[in-house]
Protein backbone atom coordinates (compact mmCIF):
# COMPACT_ATOMS: atom_id res chain seq x y z
CA UNK A 1 0.00 0.00 0.00
CA UNK A 2 1.57 3.33 -1.01
CA UNK A 3 2.52 5.79 1.68
CA UNK A 4 -0.12 8.58 2.11
CA UNK A 5 2.55 11.25 1.52
CA UNK A 6 3.40 9.68 -1.83
CA UNK A 7 -0.25 9.64 -2.82
CA UNK A 8 -0.51 13.31 -1.90
CA UNK A 9 2.51 14.11 -4.08
CA UNK A 10 1.04 12.15 -6.97
CA UNK A 11 -2.18 14.11 -6.60
CA UNK A 12 -0.13 17.33 -6.62
CA UNK A 13 1.64 16.20 -9.81
CA UNK A 14 -1.62 15.66 -11.64
CA UNK A 15 -3.15 18.85 -10.26
CA UNK A 16 -0.14 20.81 -11.56
CA UNK A 17 -0.38 19.00 -14.87
CA UNK A 18 -4.03 20.02 -15.25
CA UNK A 19 -3.20 23.61 -14.25
CA UNK A 20 -0.38 23.79 -16.82
CA UNK A 21 -2.58 22.45 -19.61
CA UNK A 22 -5.52 24.70 -18.74
CA UNK A 23 -3.41 27.84 -18.27
CA UNK A 24 -1.35 27.37 -21.42
CA UNK A 25 -2.80 28.83 -24.59
CA UNK A 26 -2.86 26.60 -27.64
CA UNK A 27 -4.30 28.92 -30.30
CA UNK A 28 -2.68 27.10 -33.20
CA UNK A 29 -4.22 23.72 -32.45
CA UNK A 30 -7.70 25.12 -31.70
CA UNK A 31 -8.71 25.28 -35.36
CA UNK A 32 -7.02 23.94 -38.49
CA UNK A 33 -5.07 26.74 -40.19
CA UNK A 34 -6.13 28.14 -43.53
CA UNK A 35 -4.68 30.90 -45.67
CA UNK A 36 -6.54 34.08 -46.41
CA UNK A 37 -7.28 34.69 -50.08
CA UNK A 38 -3.81 34.16 -51.58
CA UNK A 39 -4.39 36.80 -54.24
CA UNK A 40 -5.97 39.98 -52.84
CA UNK A 41 -8.86 41.74 -54.56
CA UNK A 42 -7.38 43.71 -57.37
CA UNK A 43 -8.40 45.87 -60.25
CA UNK A 44 -5.69 44.41 -62.46
CA UNK A 45 -6.53 42.55 -65.63
CA UNK A 46 -3.43 40.87 -66.97
CA UNK A 47 -4.64 40.89 -70.56
CA UNK A 48 -6.38 44.29 -70.67
CA UNK A 49 -3.92 46.48 -68.73
CA UNK A 50 -0.90 47.92 -70.45
CA UNK A 51 2.46 46.64 -69.24
CA UNK A 52 3.98 48.67 -66.42
CA UNK A 53 7.60 48.47 -65.25
CA UNK A 54 9.60 50.74 -62.97
CA UNK A 55 12.99 50.59 -61.23
CA UNK A 56 14.03 52.66 -58.23
CA UNK A 57 16.35 52.64 -55.24
CA UNK A 58 14.80 52.52 -51.80
CA UNK A 59 17.90 53.70 -49.94
CA UNK A 60 18.90 56.24 -52.60
CA UNK A 61 20.28 58.68 -50.02
CA UNK A 62 22.09 56.17 -47.86
CA UNK A 63 25.87 56.23 -47.84
CA UNK A 64 26.72 52.88 -46.43
CA UNK A 65 29.17 50.07 -47.19
CA UNK A 66 26.67 47.25 -46.93
CA UNK A 67 22.87 47.07 -47.21
CA UNK A 68 21.28 43.66 -47.39
CA UNK A 69 18.16 41.48 -47.02
CA UNK A 70 15.37 43.92 -47.84
CA UNK A 71 11.77 43.06 -47.14
CA UNK A 72 8.53 44.86 -47.95
CA UNK A 73 5.05 45.15 -46.48
CA UNK A 74 1.90 46.87 -47.61
CA UNK A 75 0.37 49.06 -44.92
CA UNK A 76 -3.41 49.23 -44.51
CA UNK A 77 -3.53 52.61 -46.31
CA UNK A 78 -1.92 51.03 -49.37
CA UNK A 79 1.52 52.56 -48.87
CA UNK A 80 4.67 50.43 -48.85
CA UNK A 81 7.17 49.96 -46.05
CA UNK A 82 10.62 48.43 -46.32
CA UNK A 83 13.23 47.23 -43.84
CA UNK A 84 16.77 46.04 -44.37
CA UNK A 85 19.98 45.85 -42.40
CA UNK A 86 23.08 47.84 -43.15
CA UNK A 87 26.45 48.83 -41.76
CA UNK A 88 30.13 48.30 -42.43
CA UNK A 89 29.79 44.57 -42.90
CA UNK A 90 27.79 41.56 -41.72
CA UNK A 91 28.26 40.88 -38.00
CA UNK A 92 29.76 44.30 -37.33
CA UNK A 93 28.43 46.17 -34.30
CA UNK A 94 27.53 49.21 -36.41
CA UNK A 95 24.87 47.21 -38.28
CA UNK A 96 21.42 48.78 -37.88
CA UNK A 97 18.00 47.82 -39.16
CA UNK A 98 16.67 50.61 -41.39
CA UNK A 99 13.09 51.49 -42.21
CA UNK A 100 11.62 53.54 -45.05
CA UNK A 101 8.08 54.03 -46.31
CA UNK A 102 6.70 54.98 -49.69
CA UNK A 103 3.86 57.43 -50.00
CA UNK A 104 2.50 58.53 -53.37
CA UNK A 105 5.35 56.72 -55.07
CA UNK A 106 8.12 58.53 -53.16
CA UNK A 107 10.35 56.74 -50.67
CA UNK A 108 11.07 58.52 -47.39
CA UNK A 109 14.66 58.87 -46.26
CA UNK A 110 15.43 55.75 -44.25
CA UNK A 111 15.82 55.88 -40.49
CA UNK A 112 17.37 53.41 -38.11
CA UNK A 113 14.85 51.47 -36.04
CA UNK A 114 17.14 48.92 -34.40
CA UNK A 115 20.68 49.22 -33.16
CA UNK A 116 22.87 47.02 -30.98
CA UNK A 117 22.34 49.43 -28.09
CA UNK A 118 18.56 49.44 -28.45
CA UNK A 119 18.37 45.63 -28.67
CA UNK A 120 20.71 45.21 -25.69
CA UNK A 121 18.72 47.71 -23.64
CA UNK A 122 15.38 46.04 -24.31
CA UNK A 123 16.58 42.45 -24.07
CA UNK A 124 18.84 43.02 -21.06
CA UNK A 125 21.63 40.93 -22.52
CA UNK A 126 24.65 41.39 -24.80
CA UNK A 127 23.94 41.51 -28.52
CA UNK A 128 26.61 41.30 -31.22
CA UNK A 129 24.50 42.84 -33.99
CA UNK A 130 21.03 42.78 -35.54
CA UNK A 131 20.39 41.16 -38.92
CA UNK A 132 17.61 39.94 -41.22
CA UNK A 133 14.26 41.63 -40.57
CA UNK A 134 10.74 41.42 -41.96
CA UNK A 135 7.57 43.41 -41.38
CA UNK A 136 4.16 41.99 -40.53
CA UNK A 137 1.42 44.50 -41.41
CA UNK A 138 -1.46 43.65 -39.09
CA UNK A 139 -4.99 44.36 -40.32
CA UNK A 140 -5.52 46.75 -37.38
CA UNK A 141 -2.82 49.07 -38.75
CA UNK A 142 -0.05 48.09 -36.37
CA UNK A 143 3.24 46.95 -37.79
CA UNK A 144 5.22 44.09 -36.26
CA UNK A 145 8.97 43.84 -36.80
CA UNK A 146 10.43 40.36 -36.66
CA UNK A 147 14.21 40.41 -36.71
CA UNK A 148 17.24 38.48 -35.69
CA UNK A 149 19.97 39.41 -33.28
CA UNK A 150 23.23 37.53 -33.17
CA UNK A 151 24.11 36.63 -29.60
CA UNK A 152 27.53 35.25 -30.50
CA UNK A 153 29.40 33.77 -33.43
CA UNK A 154 27.84 34.22 -36.85
CA UNK A 155 24.39 33.46 -38.26
CA UNK A 156 24.20 30.18 -36.34
CA UNK A 157 24.14 32.26 -33.15
CA UNK A 158 20.97 34.08 -34.18
CA UNK A 159 17.81 34.50 -32.18
CA UNK A 160 14.44 35.85 -33.28
CA UNK A 161 12.96 38.94 -31.66
CA UNK A 162 9.89 41.07 -32.18
CA UNK A 163 8.51 44.53 -31.45
CA UNK A 164 5.43 46.50 -32.49
CA UNK A 165 4.77 49.93 -33.96
CA UNK A 166 1.47 51.76 -33.60
CA UNK A 167 2.52 54.74 -35.73
CA UNK A 168 3.55 53.26 -39.04
CA UNK A 169 7.15 52.52 -38.10
CA UNK A 170 8.16 55.77 -36.41
CA UNK A 171 8.42 54.34 -32.91
CA UNK A 172 8.60 50.76 -31.65
CA UNK A 173 7.63 48.94 -28.47
CA UNK A 174 10.30 47.22 -26.35
CA UNK A 175 11.85 44.19 -28.00
CA UNK A 176 11.01 40.73 -26.76
CA UNK A 177 12.85 37.52 -27.61
CA UNK A 178 11.15 34.41 -28.96
CA UNK A 179 12.33 31.06 -27.60
CA UNK A 180 12.19 28.60 -30.49
CA UNK A 181 15.20 26.29 -30.31
CA UNK A 182 16.20 23.70 -27.69
CA UNK A 183 19.95 24.31 -27.89
CA UNK A 184 20.48 27.66 -26.12
CA UNK A 185 17.74 29.07 -28.42
CA UNK A 186 20.36 29.52 -31.14
CA UNK A 187 19.97 29.71 -34.86
CA UNK A 188 16.46 30.73 -35.81
CA UNK A 189 16.43 33.09 -38.77
CA UNK A 190 13.81 34.86 -40.86
CA UNK A 191 13.98 36.24 -44.38
CA UNK A 192 10.90 35.74 -46.53
CA UNK A 193 7.39 37.08 -46.78
CA UNK A 194 4.95 36.22 -43.94
CA UNK A 195 1.48 34.93 -44.76
CA UNK A 196 -1.63 36.06 -42.92
CA UNK A 197 -3.86 33.19 -41.85
CA UNK A 198 -7.64 33.27 -41.59
CA UNK A 199 -8.64 33.92 -37.99
CA UNK A 200 -11.16 31.73 -36.12
CA UNK A 201 -13.55 34.68 -35.81
CA UNK A 202 -13.65 38.15 -37.37
CA UNK A 203 -11.74 40.79 -35.46
CA UNK A 204 -9.60 38.25 -33.61
CA UNK A 205 -5.88 38.86 -33.22
CA UNK A 206 -4.09 38.13 -36.48
CA UNK A 207 -2.54 34.71 -37.01
CA UNK A 208 0.68 34.75 -39.02
CA UNK A 209 2.57 31.95 -40.67
CA UNK A 210 6.17 33.06 -41.16
CA UNK A 211 8.71 30.99 -43.08
CA UNK A 212 11.86 30.70 -40.97
CA UNK A 213 14.91 28.44 -41.01
CA UNK A 214 17.61 27.02 -38.83
CA UNK A 215 21.30 26.82 -39.64
CA UNK A 216 23.17 25.57 -36.63
CA UNK A 217 24.12 21.91 -37.07
CA UNK A 218 21.67 21.26 -39.89
CA UNK A 219 20.20 23.74 -42.34
CA UNK A 220 16.49 23.26 -42.80
CA UNK A 221 13.21 25.16 -43.32
CA UNK A 222 10.56 25.72 -40.70
CA UNK A 223 7.35 27.69 -40.15
CA UNK A 224 6.80 30.13 -37.32
CA UNK A 225 3.20 30.42 -36.13
CA UNK A 226 2.70 33.78 -34.50
CA UNK A 227 -0.23 35.47 -32.82
CA UNK A 228 -0.98 37.73 -29.88
CA UNK A 229 -3.23 36.88 -26.95
CA UNK A 230 -4.08 39.73 -24.56
CA UNK A 231 -0.87 41.51 -25.55
CA UNK A 232 1.33 38.43 -25.12
CA UNK A 233 3.11 37.24 -28.24
CA UNK A 234 2.57 33.51 -28.74
CA UNK A 235 5.10 31.89 -31.03
CA UNK A 236 5.45 28.24 -31.98
CA UNK A 237 7.14 26.57 -34.89
CA UNK A 238 6.84 23.47 -37.01
CA UNK A 239 9.20 21.81 -39.44
CA UNK A 240 9.01 21.66 -43.22
CA UNK A 241 12.04 19.40 -43.72
CA UNK A 242 15.01 18.27 -41.70
CA UNK A 243 18.63 17.55 -42.48
CA UNK A 244 21.23 19.82 -43.93
CA UNK A 245 19.86 20.51 -47.36
CA UNK A 246 17.62 23.52 -47.88
CA UNK A 247 16.86 26.78 -46.16
CA UNK A 248 15.19 30.20 -46.49
CA UNK A 249 11.72 28.94 -47.46
CA UNK A 250 9.43 31.17 -49.50
CA UNK A 251 5.83 30.22 -48.75
CA UNK A 252 3.36 30.51 -51.64
CA UNK A 253 -0.29 29.68 -50.87
CA UNK A 254 -2.16 28.16 -53.81
CA UNK A 255 -5.59 28.26 -52.18
CA UNK A 256 -6.90 28.35 -48.64
CA UNK A 257 -5.24 25.04 -47.70
CA UNK A 258 -2.63 24.09 -50.30
CA UNK A 259 0.72 25.80 -50.61
CA UNK A 260 4.25 25.29 -51.88
CA UNK A 261 7.56 26.43 -50.46
CA UNK A 262 10.46 27.35 -52.69
CA UNK A 263 13.77 26.63 -51.04
CA UNK A 264 17.33 27.83 -51.31
CA UNK A 265 19.63 24.90 -51.97
CA UNK A 266 22.53 23.97 -49.74
CA UNK A 267 23.38 20.73 -51.53
CA UNK A 268 25.56 19.94 -54.51
CA UNK A 269 22.44 19.88 -56.73
CA UNK A 270 22.46 23.69 -57.03
CA UNK A 271 18.73 23.74 -57.80
CA UNK A 272 15.78 25.53 -56.27
CA UNK A 273 13.84 22.95 -54.26
CA UNK A 274 10.08 22.77 -53.82
CA UNK A 275 7.84 21.12 -51.20
CA UNK A 276 4.05 20.99 -50.95
CA UNK A 277 1.46 21.03 -48.20
CA UNK A 278 -2.18 19.95 -48.50
CA UNK A 279 -3.18 21.29 -45.06
CA UNK A 280 -1.86 24.86 -44.74
CA UNK A 281 1.55 23.83 -43.46
CA UNK A 282 0.74 21.05 -40.99
CA UNK A 283 2.36 18.39 -43.16
CA UNK A 284 4.83 18.70 -46.04
CA UNK A 285 6.04 16.56 -48.89
CA UNK A 286 9.74 15.84 -49.23
CA UNK A 287 11.49 18.74 -51.00
CA UNK A 288 12.44 17.92 -54.59
CA UNK A 289 14.62 19.89 -57.00
CA UNK A 290 13.03 22.02 -59.71
CA UNK A 291 14.55 22.75 -63.09
CA UNK A 292 15.75 26.18 -61.90
CA UNK A 293 19.38 26.69 -60.79
CA UNK A 294 20.36 28.05 -57.40
CA UNK A 295 23.84 29.19 -56.39
CA UNK A 296 23.07 28.86 -52.64
CA UNK A 297 21.19 32.18 -52.66
CA UNK A 298 17.76 33.42 -51.58
CA UNK A 299 14.62 32.96 -53.67
CA UNK A 300 11.17 34.49 -53.42
CA UNK A 301 7.90 33.38 -54.97
CA UNK A 302 4.24 34.35 -55.22
CA UNK A 303 1.05 33.34 -56.99
CA UNK A 304 -0.43 35.52 -59.74
CA UNK A 305 -4.14 36.17 -60.14
CA UNK A 306 -4.52 33.50 -62.84
CA UNK A 307 -2.79 30.79 -60.81
CA UNK A 308 0.65 31.05 -62.42
CA UNK A 309 3.54 31.05 -59.95
CA UNK A 310 6.28 33.64 -60.17
CA UNK A 311 9.74 33.26 -58.68
CA UNK A 312 12.62 35.72 -58.41
CA UNK A 313 16.00 33.99 -58.24
CA UNK A 314 19.63 34.05 -59.36
CA UNK A 315 19.68 32.22 -62.67
CA UNK A 316 23.14 30.77 -62.14
CA UNK A 317 24.93 27.98 -60.37
CA UNK A 318 28.09 30.02 -59.97
CA UNK A 319 27.22 33.10 -57.94
CA UNK A 320 24.68 35.71 -57.00
CA UNK A 321 24.26 37.12 -60.47
CA UNK A 322 21.63 37.23 -63.22
CA UNK A 323 18.66 38.03 -60.99
CA UNK A 324 15.75 36.72 -63.03
CA UNK A 325 12.05 35.92 -62.99
CA UNK A 326 10.57 32.55 -63.90
CA UNK A 327 6.97 31.40 -64.30
CA UNK A 328 5.24 28.10 -63.65
CA UNK A 329 1.86 27.21 -65.14
CA UNK A 330 1.60 23.88 -63.30
CA UNK A 331 1.93 24.91 -59.66
CA UNK A 332 5.68 24.60 -59.58
CA UNK A 333 6.23 21.31 -61.43
CA UNK A 334 8.06 23.04 -64.28
CA UNK A 335 9.44 26.54 -64.65
CA UNK A 336 10.36 28.81 -67.51
CA UNK A 337 12.71 31.76 -67.17
CA UNK A 338 11.03 34.84 -68.67
CA UNK A 339 13.30 37.80 -67.99
CA UNK A 340 16.54 38.91 -66.39
CA UNK A 341 15.93 41.80 -64.02
CA UNK A 342 19.43 43.21 -63.95
CA UNK A 343 21.30 43.36 -67.21
CA UNK A 344 24.46 44.85 -65.77
CA UNK A 345 27.00 41.97 -66.06
CA UNK A 346 29.00 43.31 -63.14
CA UNK A 347 26.09 43.77 -60.80
CA UNK A 348 25.66 41.65 -57.71
CA UNK A 349 21.91 41.23 -57.29
CA UNK A 350 20.55 38.87 -54.70
CA UNK A 351 18.08 38.17 -51.95
CA UNK A 352 14.90 39.11 -53.82
CA UNK A 353 11.71 39.74 -51.84
CA UNK A 354 8.47 39.57 -53.83
CA UNK A 355 5.32 41.32 -52.69
CA UNK A 356 2.02 41.77 -54.46
CA UNK A 357 0.07 44.81 -53.27
CA UNK A 358 -3.70 45.27 -53.30
CA UNK A 359 -3.48 47.49 -56.40
CA UNK A 360 -2.21 44.45 -58.31
CA UNK A 361 1.35 45.70 -58.62
CA UNK A 362 4.19 43.28 -57.96
CA UNK A 363 7.30 44.58 -56.23
CA UNK A 364 10.72 42.95 -56.02
CA UNK A 365 13.12 44.44 -53.52
CA UNK A 366 16.68 43.11 -53.60
CA UNK A 367 20.28 43.77 -52.72
CA UNK A 368 22.08 45.53 -55.55
CA UNK A 369 25.90 45.75 -55.64
CA UNK A 370 26.06 44.99 -51.91
CA UNK A 371 25.22 48.49 -50.65
CA UNK A 372 21.97 49.46 -52.35
CA UNK A 373 18.42 48.26 -51.96
CA UNK A 374 16.73 48.34 -55.34
CA UNK A 375 13.06 47.83 -56.07
CA UNK A 376 11.47 46.85 -59.34
CA UNK A 377 7.71 47.29 -59.74
CA UNK A 378 5.64 45.76 -62.52
CA UNK A 379 2.17 44.46 -63.22
CA UNK A 380 0.85 41.15 -64.49
CA UNK A 381 0.47 42.57 -68.00
CA UNK A 382 4.23 43.18 -68.06
CA UNK A 383 4.85 39.59 -66.93
CA UNK A 384 2.57 38.30 -69.69
CA UNK A 385 4.41 40.54 -72.14
CA UNK A 386 7.81 39.23 -70.99
CA UNK A 387 6.57 35.65 -71.16
CA UNK A 388 5.48 36.18 -74.75
CA UNK A 389 8.84 37.77 -75.60
CA UNK A 390 10.73 34.87 -74.03
CA UNK A 391 8.75 32.43 -76.19
CA UNK A 392 9.34 34.50 -79.36
CA UNK A 393 12.67 36.22 -78.81
CA UNK B 1 12.28 40.47 -13.99
CA UNK B 2 11.16 37.13 -12.53
CA UNK B 3 12.74 35.38 -15.54
CA UNK B 4 16.07 37.08 -14.89
CA UNK B 5 15.95 36.20 -11.20
CA UNK B 6 15.13 32.56 -11.88
CA UNK B 7 17.78 32.27 -14.61
CA UNK B 8 20.39 33.48 -12.08
CA UNK B 9 19.66 30.73 -9.55
CA UNK B 10 21.38 27.87 -11.39
CA UNK B 11 24.64 29.79 -12.10
CA UNK B 12 24.74 30.96 -8.48
CA UNK B 13 24.23 27.43 -7.11
CA UNK B 14 26.78 25.96 -9.53
CA UNK B 15 29.38 28.61 -8.74
CA UNK B 16 28.81 28.18 -4.99
CA UNK B 17 29.40 24.43 -5.33
CA UNK B 18 32.63 25.08 -7.22
CA UNK B 19 33.86 27.58 -4.64
CA UNK B 20 33.16 25.18 -1.78
CA UNK B 21 35.74 22.87 -3.28
CA UNK B 22 36.25 19.26 -2.29
CA UNK B 23 36.52 19.84 1.47
CA UNK B 24 34.00 17.32 2.93
CA UNK B 25 33.28 19.43 6.02
CA UNK B 26 33.40 23.14 5.12
CA UNK B 27 33.13 25.58 7.99
CA UNK B 28 30.09 27.86 8.35
CA UNK B 29 32.38 30.78 7.48
CA UNK B 30 33.50 29.09 4.28
CA UNK B 31 29.94 28.24 3.31
CA UNK B 32 28.73 31.82 3.80
CA UNK B 33 31.81 33.17 2.05
CA UNK B 34 31.33 30.87 -0.93
CA UNK B 35 27.66 31.77 -1.34
CA UNK B 36 28.43 35.49 -1.16
CA UNK B 37 31.51 35.28 -3.36
CA UNK B 38 29.46 33.45 -6.01
CA UNK B 39 27.03 36.36 -6.00
CA UNK B 40 29.88 38.85 -6.34
CA UNK B 41 31.50 36.87 -9.16
CA UNK B 42 28.25 36.87 -11.10
CA UNK B 43 28.21 40.67 -10.83
CA UNK B 44 31.75 41.16 -12.15
CA UNK B 45 31.60 43.28 -15.30
CA UNK B 46 33.04 41.73 -18.46
CA UNK B 47 32.99 43.94 -21.55
CA UNK B 48 30.27 46.28 -20.19
CA UNK B 49 28.06 43.42 -18.99
CA UNK B 50 28.02 41.40 -15.77
CA UNK B 51 29.32 37.87 -16.05
CA UNK B 52 25.76 36.75 -15.21
CA UNK B 53 24.45 38.61 -18.28
CA UNK B 54 26.94 36.69 -20.44
CA UNK B 55 25.86 33.40 -18.88
CA UNK B 56 22.23 34.33 -19.47
CA UNK B 57 23.09 35.30 -23.03
CA UNK B 58 23.99 31.65 -23.62
CA UNK B 59 21.47 29.91 -21.38
CA UNK B 60 18.44 32.01 -20.49
CA UNK B 61 16.29 29.05 -19.53
CA UNK B 62 18.07 26.70 -17.13
CA UNK B 63 15.73 23.78 -16.55
CA UNK B 64 13.96 23.45 -13.23
CA UNK B 65 15.48 19.99 -12.85
CA UNK B 66 19.04 21.35 -13.22
CA UNK B 67 18.32 24.05 -10.65
CA UNK B 68 16.78 21.50 -8.27
CA UNK B 69 19.67 19.05 -8.65
CA UNK B 70 22.18 21.83 -7.97
CA UNK B 71 20.19 22.81 -4.87
CA UNK B 72 20.14 19.17 -3.68
CA UNK B 73 23.89 18.87 -4.24
CA UNK B 74 24.60 22.16 -2.47
CA UNK B 75 22.36 21.20 0.45
CA UNK B 76 24.38 18.03 0.94
CA UNK B 77 27.66 19.89 0.41
CA UNK B 78 26.98 22.41 3.20
CA UNK B 79 26.16 19.66 5.69
CA UNK B 80 22.41 19.67 5.28
CA UNK B 81 20.27 16.54 4.99
CA UNK B 82 21.11 14.14 2.19
CA UNK B 83 17.97 14.61 0.12
CA UNK B 84 18.95 12.21 -2.66
CA UNK B 85 20.15 8.65 -2.44
CA UNK B 86 22.04 6.80 -5.19
CA UNK B 87 18.81 5.57 -6.76
CA UNK B 88 17.39 9.09 -6.90
CA UNK B 89 20.53 10.35 -8.65
CA UNK B 90 20.45 7.40 -10.99
CA UNK B 91 16.86 8.25 -11.96
CA UNK B 92 17.89 11.90 -12.53
CA UNK B 93 20.72 10.93 -14.88
CA UNK B 94 18.66 8.36 -16.78
CA UNK B 95 15.82 10.86 -17.20
CA UNK B 96 18.24 13.60 -18.36
CA UNK B 97 20.00 11.39 -20.87
CA UNK B 98 16.77 9.87 -22.20
CA UNK B 99 15.21 13.32 -22.62
CA UNK B 100 18.39 14.55 -24.32
CA UNK B 101 18.32 11.67 -26.79
CA UNK B 102 14.67 12.33 -27.60
CA UNK B 103 14.99 16.10 -27.82
CA UNK B 104 18.30 17.20 -29.30
CA UNK B 105 18.97 15.01 -32.34
CA UNK B 106 15.42 15.52 -33.64
CA UNK B 107 15.12 19.09 -32.41
CA UNK B 108 18.27 20.06 -34.24
CA UNK B 109 17.17 18.65 -37.57
CA UNK B 110 18.23 15.01 -37.75
CA UNK B 111 14.72 13.96 -38.77
CA UNK B 112 11.67 15.51 -40.39
CA UNK B 113 9.87 15.24 -37.04
CA UNK B 114 10.72 17.98 -34.56
CA UNK B 115 10.41 16.67 -31.00
CA UNK B 116 10.74 20.26 -29.68
CA UNK B 117 7.20 20.89 -31.02
CA UNK B 118 5.88 18.48 -28.36
CA UNK B 119 6.81 21.08 -25.76
CA UNK B 120 3.98 23.31 -26.97
CA UNK B 121 1.43 20.51 -26.65
CA UNK B 122 -0.26 19.03 -23.54
CA UNK B 123 1.40 15.64 -24.10
CA UNK B 124 4.67 16.55 -22.41
CA UNK B 125 3.22 17.77 -19.07
CA UNK B 126 1.05 14.63 -19.00
CA UNK B 127 4.09 12.42 -19.66
CA UNK B 128 5.98 14.26 -16.90
CA UNK B 129 3.15 13.74 -14.40
CA UNK B 130 3.02 10.08 -15.38
CA UNK B 131 6.76 9.55 -14.87
CA UNK B 132 6.63 11.52 -11.60
CA UNK B 133 3.76 9.33 -10.37
CA UNK B 134 5.58 6.13 -11.26
CA UNK B 135 8.74 7.27 -9.49
CA UNK B 136 6.81 8.46 -6.43
CA UNK B 137 4.97 5.15 -6.17
CA UNK B 138 8.37 3.44 -6.16
CA UNK B 139 9.62 5.81 -3.48
CA UNK B 140 12.11 7.56 -5.76
CA UNK B 141 12.67 11.17 -4.73
CA UNK B 142 13.46 12.30 -8.25
CA UNK B 143 9.69 12.11 -8.65
CA UNK B 144 9.41 15.10 -6.31
CA UNK B 145 11.93 17.02 -8.45
CA UNK B 146 9.74 16.32 -11.47
CA UNK B 147 6.96 18.33 -9.84
CA UNK B 148 9.11 21.46 -10.11
CA UNK B 149 8.97 21.83 -13.93
CA UNK B 150 5.19 21.61 -13.70
CA UNK B 151 5.03 24.20 -10.93
CA UNK B 152 7.67 26.50 -12.43
CA UNK B 153 6.10 26.38 -15.87
CA UNK B 154 2.69 27.15 -14.42
CA UNK B 155 4.16 30.15 -12.57
CA UNK B 156 5.90 31.44 -15.76
CA UNK B 157 9.30 31.53 -14.04
CA UNK B 158 11.09 30.95 -17.35
CA UNK B 159 11.24 33.12 -20.46
CA UNK B 160 10.47 30.07 -22.61
CA UNK B 161 6.91 28.84 -23.06
CA UNK B 162 8.05 25.45 -24.32
CA UNK B 163 7.76 22.70 -21.69
CA UNK B 164 10.95 20.99 -22.89
CA UNK B 165 12.89 23.99 -21.55
CA UNK B 166 11.30 23.43 -18.14
CA UNK B 167 12.46 19.81 -18.16
CA UNK B 168 15.92 19.81 -19.72
CA UNK B 169 18.65 22.11 -20.91
CA UNK B 170 21.91 21.36 -22.70
CA UNK B 171 23.93 21.47 -19.47
CA UNK B 172 21.78 19.00 -17.53
CA UNK B 173 21.46 16.83 -20.62
CA UNK B 174 25.20 16.86 -21.28
CA UNK B 175 26.09 15.94 -17.69
CA UNK B 176 23.43 13.20 -17.66
CA UNK B 177 24.74 11.65 -20.85
CA UNK B 178 28.31 11.68 -19.57
CA UNK B 179 27.33 10.12 -16.22
CA UNK B 180 25.23 7.40 -17.90
CA UNK B 181 27.95 6.62 -20.45
CA UNK B 182 30.65 6.45 -17.78
CA UNK B 183 28.44 4.22 -15.60
CA UNK B 184 27.68 1.88 -18.47
CA UNK B 185 31.37 1.74 -19.44
CA UNK B 186 32.40 0.98 -15.86
CA UNK B 187 29.78 -1.73 -15.53
CA UNK B 188 30.97 -3.38 -18.71
CA UNK B 189 34.62 -3.30 -17.69
CA UNK B 190 34.15 -4.15 -14.00
CA UNK B 191 30.71 -5.34 -12.83
CA UNK B 192 30.14 -3.68 -9.48
CA UNK B 193 27.80 -4.20 -6.58
CA UNK B 194 25.65 -1.11 -7.09
CA UNK B 195 22.46 -1.05 -5.01
CA UNK B 196 19.31 -2.30 -6.69
CA UNK B 197 16.84 0.56 -7.13
CA UNK B 198 13.14 0.11 -6.77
Amino acid sequence: MPHPARLTLIAVAWLLCVLVICAEKHPFTAVPPSYQNPVPATKVNATRDSPFYKEEFINYAQHIQMAHVASLAELPDGSLAAVWYGGSYEYWPDVNIYFASQTNGVWSVEHSIMTVERAEHDLGRPVKCPGNAILLANPDGTLRLLFITIAMGKWSGSELNTCLSHDGGLSWSPVSRLTLSPLFNFSELVRNRPILLATPQPGADPFWCVPIYQELIGKFPELLWLTVNHGEVIAQKSRIAGGCSTLQPSLVPLDSRRAVVLLRDYTADKKIFIARTPDAGLTWSKPVPTNLPNPDSGVSGLRLSDGRLLVAFNNSTLGREKLSLALSRDEGKSWKVIVKLDNDPDSYSSYPFLLRTSDGMIHVAYTYTSNAIKMVTFNEAWITDQEAKSQNP
Amino acid sequence: MIHQFYAGLAPWLALSLLLLGRNPHPSRKRITGSLLLALVLLRIPVMDWSSYAWIRDVEANPSFILTALLAVALCRRVGGPSLFGPCDWKAAWIFGSAAALVLYPMGLGLTRFDSYELGWLPALPVATALIASTLLLGGNRFGIVLLLPLAGFFLHLQESRNFWDALVDPIYSGISLIVVLVTVFRKRTAPSQTPQCA
